[in-house]
């Protein structure tokens, strides 16, 4: 019953900061938002499993690997993906600020939050897409061993779920500016996700970059 | 001197011809014996169930404190008797005997053998009369692997398309060998004749035909043989041909 | 007149009104009943599939290198109706992948999962019932896959099942075959995830007021834990299947090793890992559906109350939880280090005893019982017979020294099929025998149901026993001709029986294929709503078939799903059993507190 439920509070005019159990009231989720909420706790969880599974392969293969990185292929840089970690950090934020707005009625300011989350991840992708091009330049190909293979199936697979969220976020963004408004659901549930890619991605940086 | 494969008679286990095998039989005959009387009472009870009680009124009960007592303690009879025995036994026989390779390793008379197993059929390398792997005496066999009778026979293996497994029915034993790492085997053989080899895991289209023999020899007929061979091994090398030189340096596993 | 609890749940699950249209009604349907017949259908097909890939196998080790009669001619003509080697790998490969993922999978999960998850806990649909929808088209698209694996040059998969690389990788098998095949493996996935999430919300969400998790029938148990074990594990296959597309497809390195590997290459024991984490619990993931049904339909027939039905429940639940930590018993031969193969042996062991647990309840349900031999009884006696072969065997492989030589022989063949192919397909027939009256609305006929039934019981029993003596003489598993080897050589005899009885055991199933279709447009009168005078919601609480929205009022749960033969509802009712919703004359305190005690 995914976005079946337009939460509309009796009193959406009332400035629910200066009334603290108004604003509790206007918080507190339907019998159907919590459903899908344990659905989604449930996918993640499920999802974050798919994701373990990936490590493990990378964990086993690293191990396995007398050098690493292997002598004659460039190192990873820790700069650009440092950076990314930021980026995507502040992408977070700005949906988390999104989620809290549009639970409490404002739109607009959930709109604008839901955009800028949005805005990160595109310049996430942009960043990555340039550590990308140039470790390619340098000569690690995906055909190029182990290595290679553990990079570049690791982070295209985050970097699939960055574009699905990132496409989910600027619908929603469109879609919550006022008069057309969305569901709490929606915009809470892929806020989950959002933050769920984040969190991968800050284990990828520090697994994969770092370590 | 020797006889070829010859047929099993009957559906039991393969003759043994191993020094250890018959731990293996021993706990099979065990299981088989344990899980037959289990298997009798559970059906018994259900038949006489079946009969005794058939169309008489059902007793009402979700189960009394000495009904689930019952299941319980049955539970407990297994687990202890059955599970627990095999466990104790199967620890000891692995680390004293099939997984001991340490034992195999400080034994004399030992003899080590380097096995490359390839779509579809099993390389064998004997280190010659010098013991070392990777020279110029070194024994190469296909689908043919000599080894004496009573002393312990290490194989290391080692695959270069996909995963084998070598499997001697006889005596009782198996190990896969897998691209890009070395496994090893060990036996020790107590009856000269022929046996088969064959391959346990699913290898390609040909996987039935990787078939190879196993050859107990004497003490004596097995070091002359590989004398022999070995003196026309070095005879017959040819350092240009990469391909023969698959060998590798025996591997030491233990510190 | 509905309690407060009714009447919010209710509020929670308002009734919506059916659709009209066709599609809506039919095809693209969201209705939890519909989808499951959906599953159904796609299941018993791909089941007639697997059965005849099976049959082909079975003639190849009767007759090696003889024209296959008929199927020979459709399908094998270039090569005059002989199996050969290449083919022959693909039939047992694509037999092993259709039957677990594409065959028993929708039927007992897809199939009765979603008949039975709102219809037996009280709700109105699932939780998510569109994603339910995109569960059944994205299995669909993997029985696609898999079917026009078929086409492809080269023909399909042939890397056995389990798909171990390098063989499945470009180094064993090229061709574009196994590559569709893998991606089934990986859309598969995503369509039981789905499915999975879906079943454990709408159990943690959507229970009746009433219906605690110790009152949910056997059944729930069984496809929750199931659906838990799904949502963990099957995304680990994906990650397995994913990592080895990219293989395949672009060249990396995770599973590739020995001569065509690039630096060192990456490792093949990774697979098995990755794939045992998620195969074993899959085994589980097979029989507590299973499990279930028998749970519920033994106590049904037997006119009793399920013996210990906390144990049993705990017992399913440790089950579940251990069988994520017993996979490495599949790799003991793979050259694991000592440690951890005597850890998995030990849990290994430790998981014999609460599924021995299991069975001796069902025994002590039996015991003192009241017992109806109706079809769906016998099934469900014959899976306590076929698991308890199938389970005691497994005795042998979970230990390590045994395994040294049954590991990859018949024997293990044999053992899985006990367990995996009888236990599930039996009990997987106990469900559809037991709920087509449900399901359509009319029984099947109960004489041919039991000959369908002694065909199939005596069929399995031989054919998989067959297996097991050849395992035990040493025969290895996969093999195109056998008695290439010498030691073999007597066993052609018992191979060619096995596959006599094999054949009798696929034609009696066209017994159950006619019975199902008289049944369903033959003149044959409605079942009722309670047709075996059982406990549970479905039976209980709404009409055969149910409506669109299942219950036309939320039924309150007083009571557990076994309440049979209790004295003091047969006093106040006449009959011998009360419905878990069921509201007895009088106070009915006093068989609430007998049930309780």
């Amino acid at each position: 019953m995914l976005g079946t439920n337009l939460e509309r509070s009796p009193a959406a005019d009332l400035p629910a900061s200066e009334v603290p159990e108004l604003r509790r009231y206007r918080l507190r989720r339907s019998e159907d938002e919590i459903t899908s909420y344990v659905g989604m706790i449930i996918f993640l969880g499920s999802w974050a499993m798919m994701f373990a599974a990936l490590f493990f392969a990378y964990a086993v293969v690293r191990v396995r690997a007398p050098m690493w990185p292997p002598p004659d292929q460039p190192a990873l840089p820790i700069l650009i993906p440092g950076l990314n970690t930021v980026v995507i950090a502040g992408s977070s934020a700005a949906v988390a600020v999104a989620v809290r707005a549009h639970a409490l009625g404002r739109q607009r300011r959930a709109a604008i939050g839901l955009g800028l989350g949005a805005a990160f991840g595109a310049l996430f992708l942009a960043l990555q897409a340039v550590v990308w091009v140039g470790l390619w330049r340098a000569g690690l190909l995906p055909t190029g061993g182990p290595y290679a293979s553990v990079f570049y199936a690791l982070t295209a697979f985050h970097a699939l779920h960055v574009v699905v969220g990132l496409v989910a976020l600027g619908a929603l963004a469109i879609r919550a500016q006022p008069p057309r408004g969305t569901t709490r659901s929606a915009v809470r549930l892929w806020g989950m996700f959002w933050h769920f890619v984040g969190v991968v991605w800050v284990a990828l940086y520090v697994a994969v970059y770092l370590l | 001197m020797t006889a070829a494969p010859v047929p099993e008679h009957g559906y039991g286990l393969p003759h043994d011809v191993s020094v250890d095998g018959f731990r293996v039989d021993e706990l099979i005959h065990f299981t088989l014996a344990a899980i037959t009387v289990i298997f009798a009472v559970v059906a018994a009870a259900m038949i006489w169930s079946f009969v005794k009680h058939r169309g008489g009124p059902a007793l009402y009960s979700h189960g009394t404190r000495g009904s689930i007592a019952l299941v319980v303690g049955a539970v407990a009879v297994v687990l202890f008797g059955v599970d627990g025995n095999l466990f104790v036994h199967t620890l000891a026989d692995m680390h004293r005997y099939f997984w001991n390779f340490k034992r195999a390793e400080a034994s004399p008379g030992a003899v080590r053998i380097e096995v490359n197993a390839h779509q579809w059929s099993w390389d064998a390398r004997y280190p010659g009369a010098d013991g070392r792997f990777g020279t110029q005496d070194d024994v190469v066999t296909t689908d043919d692997i000599r080894v004496p009778v009573g002393v312990p026979v290490i194989l290391q293996l080692a695959s270069t398309d996909v995963i084998h497994s070598l499997y001697l029915p006889n005596l009782r034993v198996k190990q896969d060998a897998v691209p890009g790492t070395i496994t090893r085997l060990t036996f020790q053989a107590k009856t000269p004749g022929e046996y088969e080899i064959a391959c346990a895991q699913h290898c390609g289209p040909n996987h039935y035909k990787m078939r190879a023999v196993l050859t107990v020899l004497a003490a004596d007929a097995f070091r002359e043989w590989l004398a022999a061979a070995a003196e026309d091994a070095r005879r017959a090398y040819d350092p240009e041909d990469k391909e023969a030189q698959w060998g590798w340096e025996w591997r030491r596993f233990e510190p | 007149m509905s309690t407060r609890a009714q009447a919010l749940a209710e509020a929670a699950q308002p009734i919506h009104p059916p659709p009209t249209s066709f599609w809506r009604q039919y095809v693209f349907s969201i209705d939890h009943k519909v989808i499951a017949k959906q599953f159904l259908w796609a299941g018993l097909l791909f089941l007639l599939l697997g059965g005849t890939l099976a049959m082909l196998i079975r003639w190849q080790w009767a007759f090696p290198y003889r024209p296959v009669p008929v199927l020979g001619q459709l399908f094998l003509r270039e090569n005059g109706g002989v199996i050969g080697p290449a083919t022959y790998q693909q039939i047992f490969t694509t037999h092993g992948l259709i039957m677990i993922f594409f065959a028993v999978t929708p039927v007992l999960i897809g199939c009765f999962g979603n008949f039975l998850i709102p219809l037996m806990i009280g709700a109105r649909d699932m939780a998510f019932p569109k994603l339910n929808m995109y569960s059944f088209w994205t299995f669909l698209l993997s029985q696609l896959l898999v079917l026009g694996s078929f086409l492809a040059d080269l023909g399909s998969a042939g890397a056995g099942w389990t798909t171990y690389p390098p063989l499945s990788t470009n180094v064993g098998t090229p061709g574009l075959g196994q590559t569709l095949v893998v991606a089934a493996i990986f859309v598969t996935g995503v369509s039981s995830t789905m499915g999975a999430i879906n079943y454990v919300t709408t159990v943690i969400r959507m229970r009746a007021p009433g219906m605690g998790y110790m009152r949910l029938p056997l059944t729930m148990w069984g496809l929750w834990l199931t659906a838990i074990l799904n949502a963990l594990f099957v995304p680990v296959l994906g990650s397995a299947a994913l990592l080895l597309l990219l293989d395949r497809n672009f060249g990396t390195q995770f599973f590739v090793a020995g001569a065509s590997a690039v630096r060192g290459g990456g490792d093949p024991i990774l697979f098995q890992h990755l794939f045992w984490i998620f195969g074993h619990p899959e085994v589980y993931i097979l029989i507590l559906p299973a499990w279930g049904i028998l749970g519920d339909v033994i106590p049904f027939f037997a006119r009793k109350p399920h013996h210990w039905y906390k144990g049993t429940v705990w017992a399913m639940v440790i089950v579940t939880v251990l069988s994520a930590m017993v996979y490495g018993h599949h790799m003991f031969m793979t050259g694991m280090s000592p440690l951890l193969g005597e850890g998995f042996m030990l849990f290994t062991l430790l998981i014999s005893a609460p599924s021995m647990l299991i069975v001796l309840n069902w025994v002590m349900t039996l015991w003192r019982a009241s017992i109806r031999f109706d079809t769906p009884m016998l099934f469900a006696l014959a899976t306590v017979f076929v698991f308890g072969v199938g389970g005691l065997t497994g005795l042998f492989l979970a230990d390590i020294s045994m395994d040294l030589y049954l590991h990859d022989t018949m024997f293990v063949v044999g053992h899985f099929h006990f367990t995996m192919a009888a236990a599930s397909f039996i009990a997987a027939m106990t469900g559809v025998y037991f709920w087509f009256p449900k399901i359509f609305g009319k029984k099947l006929d109960e004489r041919l149901g039991k000959a369908h039934f002694w065909f199939t019981f005596i069929g399995i029993t031989l054919v998989f026993a067959g297996q097991l003596v050849a395992g035990y003489a040493g025969q290895q598993r996969r093999l195109f001709d056998p008695f290439q080897y010498t030691f073999i050589q007597g066993l052609r005899g018992l191979n060619r029986w096995t596959s006599f009885f094999a054949f009798a055991l696929f034609a009696g199933q066209f017994i159950f294929v006619w019975n199902f279709f008289k049944t369903l447009f033959g003149k044959t009168v409605r079942a009722g709503e309670n047709p075996w005078q059982v406990t549970t919601l479905e039976w209980t609480a709404t009409g055969s078939p149910p409506p669109f929205h299942n219950f036309d009022r939320i039924p309150e749960v007083v009571r557990g799903p076994h309440e049979f033969s209790n004295p003091e509802v047969r006093r106040l009712t006449g009959r011998d059993f009360a419905g878990q919703s069921e509201v007895l004359p009088g106070s009915g305190e006093p068989a609430l507190a007998a049930a309780r005690g």
